[in-house]
């Protein structure tokens, strides 16, 4: 019998999805459960799971396409016959596939349960290139190494890269092979794919895709699909009506790594060990944003699509940008300036993991009023962010590094923290540009007055 | 007396003692299951008793009794004579020692072994049927480890007498004047060469246009011309039509008369997968005979099938690998068959291993792949042996990562485990070429087609590439 699976409604009232991948091909055998498409939705993509046990039968969409919710997008023949008739069935032109094994049903209506699956290499094409126990790592923590990036040699994929892939969020890995030491600077426009700091007051651990594996993509033409397509309209979009002007400024960030060590401490001293490592110096970067974008509401704003009007917004909503194999994925702390910091820390720790393993919800990208890019921790000082469309603003931090600053007329060496922040020209000019700046590097010169708030 | 009325209880139930049998239940053993193995005919399976091992015995007499006797050119002179008993016994000793040591194995384990045929009578139990009755046994996982057992030829049933299957070929009472040997594929390749070797007269008849169609063209051609040197005729493109009128030798379909004592019928295997009542189970095989199986070997959530009766080539070491990969996931692991590569080598002469995709595989899969052939005439060792047909190929895909290994060659069965490593851990060509291997040794041939591969062979001349 053949069983049509039709495009299920994965969003929130969603009615269109993208077919990203295929996991599965004709002729393949899966079992219930199993994922087998990449579907992408609202920027958020989800892998659904195989409705029966069985053999695919046909492949109605393609990769690339969109597609209606209720549409019939792939059949299976679940192997069962309403009569004992092998032959018989609507695939009987596919008299050359295998059918397959799969109980027919003696033990009564009792649906099967579930069988456990885990992701495995293709039968055919290019294999993931990793060694038999970083596969069996990534087995165990159900890491899909076919959308992994490696960071060894040619892309391998290193058992690092899977525990690393299977604790998105989780605290200090040790492992920093990618620590940009000398990287030239970034250039050209943002936002960069930048992922959170995870560990070490200066050592935040990079997630993006691995350095060998950037930009591989042979010669011809190839479609944009998935998060890229909707990165790319974004940006065409903010690029096309918004006039940005980008400030760059640098400060000392001692005092702000000597206050989150501090906090650390006193966190881990009553036991809230979790809490100490998801507080990264983002955390009280962000905590600084949300006091200052509170003190000048025409930032926290944007100029209405028909460029006649702006919108303040009532609350601070702060966008982070996460980077993903996939892409850039930017999902959104809610009011993240009435929050202290412990509850901004966790859910900045919980939002970037469910980014990076795609579990985040459609729900939780949207509403961002205002967005933080941390592309330092891929290295690189200065960059020129782009704003996303509905929103008026984006600060960007470089990488934390000793350079020589002069204090008090000596030059002398300090861990300096650059900040850059792009501003849609049409509703910021320069001094509130510059106020907002100062006020942010004020902050984080003098961690303390965040006790002030706003 | 009414005997498996109430069934006994397992944890778990595995159906077939051979090298995916036994090893599941070893391992699910040793994973704290009560584990009941049923072995309808001996432990070991086909593998042990009447496949591999037998049939490595046999090729290690002949090879040593045919080496014997042409030692003239390394300056030794000698006259071997055969002890055709002895010889067999050399088999059964060999069987005997691995299939004890099987046996003794389990029973430190605690795995209960029943002797018996098994039939599912429900989807959750299995009767065992031996000379005293059935018992029924009623478990929480079981794992189908069956195997497979030879085609048989319609026109040539085999009789045990002048018609054998590969099983009667290993364990003939006399050394037969002549044989023709039905199926040119590696076990036929194996036995043929083996008893041509002993002095007997081969004929090898394929319905294929070439011997040994499941490997690479180069492959085979280094084998055939050998079988040539040692006097066997190799008859392609020919069926088996029968025996002759006369019943003195094997009628082929286009008339002609092959002589031959013994007819030995070697043309495939199918899968044990038809005397188990399935059906009871709710499970059909596919129509090939093999089982439907998930990445973790799963039928269905308590039903596991591995080995020869999974998709796949019917190898030893595939079906213990499978073992590993069902316990796992019956133990709640995550656990799936995935290898880069499931390495084959035929104990022909020379030998051959090969392991992974070959350059026609890759393009057929849509991968992009180069390769670089080594001659065995250009490698020291096989000099030395003065064994020099065959060679050593590389196969690398697009991004240099090594794909591929072909080996034909003396020992070159030993050099798989190299091959598989290699592919496994997605070695690249420098990676490959950047090991030291010893000298001098037959390995050294894999190097130098690594370095091939790479352009840049030592012991090959290649005039150097010049830029501009």
């Amino acid at each position: 019998m053949t069983v049509r699976f039709a495009l299920p409604d994965v969003g929130e009232g969603l009615h269109e999805a993208e077919i990203v991948r295929w996991l599965v091909g004709v002729g393949d055998t899966v079992v219930r459960d199993q994922p087998i498409v990449e579907v992408l939705t609202d920027k958020a993509q989800v892998e659904l799971p195989s409705p029966a046990a069985g053999t695919v039968a046909a492949v109605t969409v393609a990769e690339g396409d969109i597609v209606t919710v209720g549409t019939v997008i792939v059949e299976i023949d679940d192997g069962s016959a309403p009569t004992a008739a092998p032959t018989a069935g609507p695939t009987a032109a596919s008299t050359a596939m295998p059918t397959a094994s799969v109980p027919i049903g003696t033990e009564g209506a009792a649906p099967p349960p579930p069988v456990p699956t885990i992701p495995t290499g293709r039968a055919s094409g290019t294999r993931p290139k990793a060694s038999p126990s970083t596969r069996r790592l990534a087995a165990r923590l159900g890491v899909d190494l076919r959308t992994l990036p490696g960071s060894g040699p040619g892309g391998r994929i290193l058992a690092a890269d899977v525990e690393t892939a299977a604790r998105p969020g989780g605290p200090a890995t040790t492992a920093a092979p990618a620590a940009p030491a000398t990287t030239t600077e970034t250039a050209g426009p943002a936002p960069v794919a930048a992922p959170l700091p995870q560990a070490g007051p200066l050592g935040p651990v990079p997630v993006a895709r691995a350095r060998a594996t950037l930009g591989q993509l042979p010669a011809g033409t190839h479609p944009l699909r998935g998060i890229r397509r909707l990165t790319a309209a974004s940006m065409a979009q903010t690029w096309s009506t918004t006039p940005h002007i980008t400030g760059m400024d640098e400060v000392d960030a001692t005092a702000l790594l000597e206050a989150r060590k501090r906090l650390q401490a006193s966190l881990r001293d009553s036991g809230a060990e979790a809490e100490a490592a998801a507080l990264t110096p983002l955390v009280l970067l962000a905590a600084a944003v949300a006091r200052t974008l509170r003190r000048y509401p025409l930032v926290n704003a944007a100029v209405d699509p028909d460029g006649t009007s702006v919108t303040v917004r009532e609350r601070v909503n702060l966008g982070i940008a996460v980077a993903t194999p996939d892409g850039l994925i930017v999902p959104v702390v809610t009011d993240a300036d009435r929050r202290d910091l412990v509850s901004l820390a966790l859910e900045m720790q919980r939002l970037a993991g469910a980014a990076r393993d795609r579990t985040v919800s459609a729900e939780e990208l949207r509403g961002g009023t205002f967005t933080l890019t941390n592309y330092g921790a891929l290295g690189g000082r200065f960059a020129t962010p782009l704003i996303l469309p509905g929103q008026a603003g984006i600060m960007g931090f470089g990488a934390i590094k000793e350079r020589p600053i002069a204090v008090d007329g000596a030059v002398v060496a300090r861990r300096t923290l650059p900040v850059v922040f792009s501003a849609d020209h049409r509703i910021i000019d320069g001094d509130l540009s510059v106020a907002f700046q100062e006020t942010v590097l004020g902050y984080i010169a003098e961690p303390l007055t965040l006790l002030l708030g706003a | 007396m009414v005997v498996g009325e109430i069934p006994e209880s397992t944890g778990v139930l595995v159906i077939g003692a051979g090298p995916g049998g036994y090893a599941a239940a070893l391992r699910a053993a040793q994973a704290g299951k009560a584990v009941t193995l049923v072995e309808r005919d001996a432990v070991g399976g086909t593998c042990l008793n009447v496949g591999c091992i037998p049939s490595k015995a046999l090729i290690g007499a002949a090879t040593l009794f045919h080496d014997a006797g042409h030692g003239a050119s390394l300056g030794v002179v000698a006259s071997p004579t055969l002890d055709w008993p002895g010889v067999q016994s050399h088999l059964q000793r060999s069987v005997e020692a691995l299939t004890s040591g099987v046996r003794q194995l389990l029973k430190a384990a605690k795995v209960s072994v029943v002797t018996g045929t098994a039939r599912f009578m429900s989807p959750t139990r299995v009767a065992v049927e031996d000379d005293h009755g059935l018992r029924h046994y009623e478990f929480d996982d079981c794992i189908l480890a069956t195997g497979s057992r030879p085609m048989a030829l319609p026109d040539l049933p085999v009789d045990g007498e002048r018609v054998l299957d590969s099983t009667g070929a290993l364990f003939l009472t006399a050394r037969p004047s002549s044989v023709a040997v039905v199926g040119g594929g590696y076990i036929g390749v194996e036995l043929g060469t083996a008893l041509a070797k002993l002095g007997v007269t081969v004929t090898i008849v394929e319905l294929a246009e070439r011997i040994l169609p499941e490997l690479d063209r180069g492959l085979a051609q280094v084998v055939a011309k050998r079988l040539r040197e040692l006097g066997v005729t190799v008859l392609t493109g020919q069926r088996a039509a029968g025996l002759s009128a006369d019943g003195l030798g094997l009628a082929l379909a286009d008339g002609t008369v092959v002589d031959a004592e013994k007819v030995i019928v070697a043309v495939g295997r199918v899968p044990n997968s038809d005397t188990l009542g399935l059906d009871h189970a709710g499970v059909r095989p596919q129509p090939n005979g093999r089982l439907a199986v998930g990445p973790d070997r799963r039928i269905s959530r308590h039903l596991f099938a591995i080995g020869d009766l999974t998709d796949g080539p019917a190898l030893a070491h595939k079906a213990t690998a499978e073992a590993e990969v069902a316990v796992a996931a019956l133990c709640g692991e995550p656990a799936a068959f995935d290898p880069a590569a499931i390495p084959a080598v035929v104990f022909s002469d020379p030998e051959i291993a090969t392991v992974g995709l070959t350059t026609a595989a890759a393009e057929a899969a849509g991968i992009p792949a180069s390769s670089f052939r080594f001659p065995m005439g250009a490698n020291a060792k096989a000099r030395i042996l003065g064994d020099t047909a065959g060679y050593a190929e590389v196969v690398v895909d697009g991004d240099g990562t090594v794909i591929g290994v072909h080996l034909a060659g003396p020992h070159v069965s030993e050099l798989a485990g190299e091959a598989a490593l290699a592919i496994e851990m997605a070695a690249t060509l420098e990676d490959l070429a950047g090991v030291i291997h010893p000298h001098p040794t037959v390995s050294e041939a894999v190097l130098e087609a690594a370095l091939g591969a790479a352009g840049h062979p030592l012991h090959v001349h290649r005039p150097p590439r010049r830029s501009g």
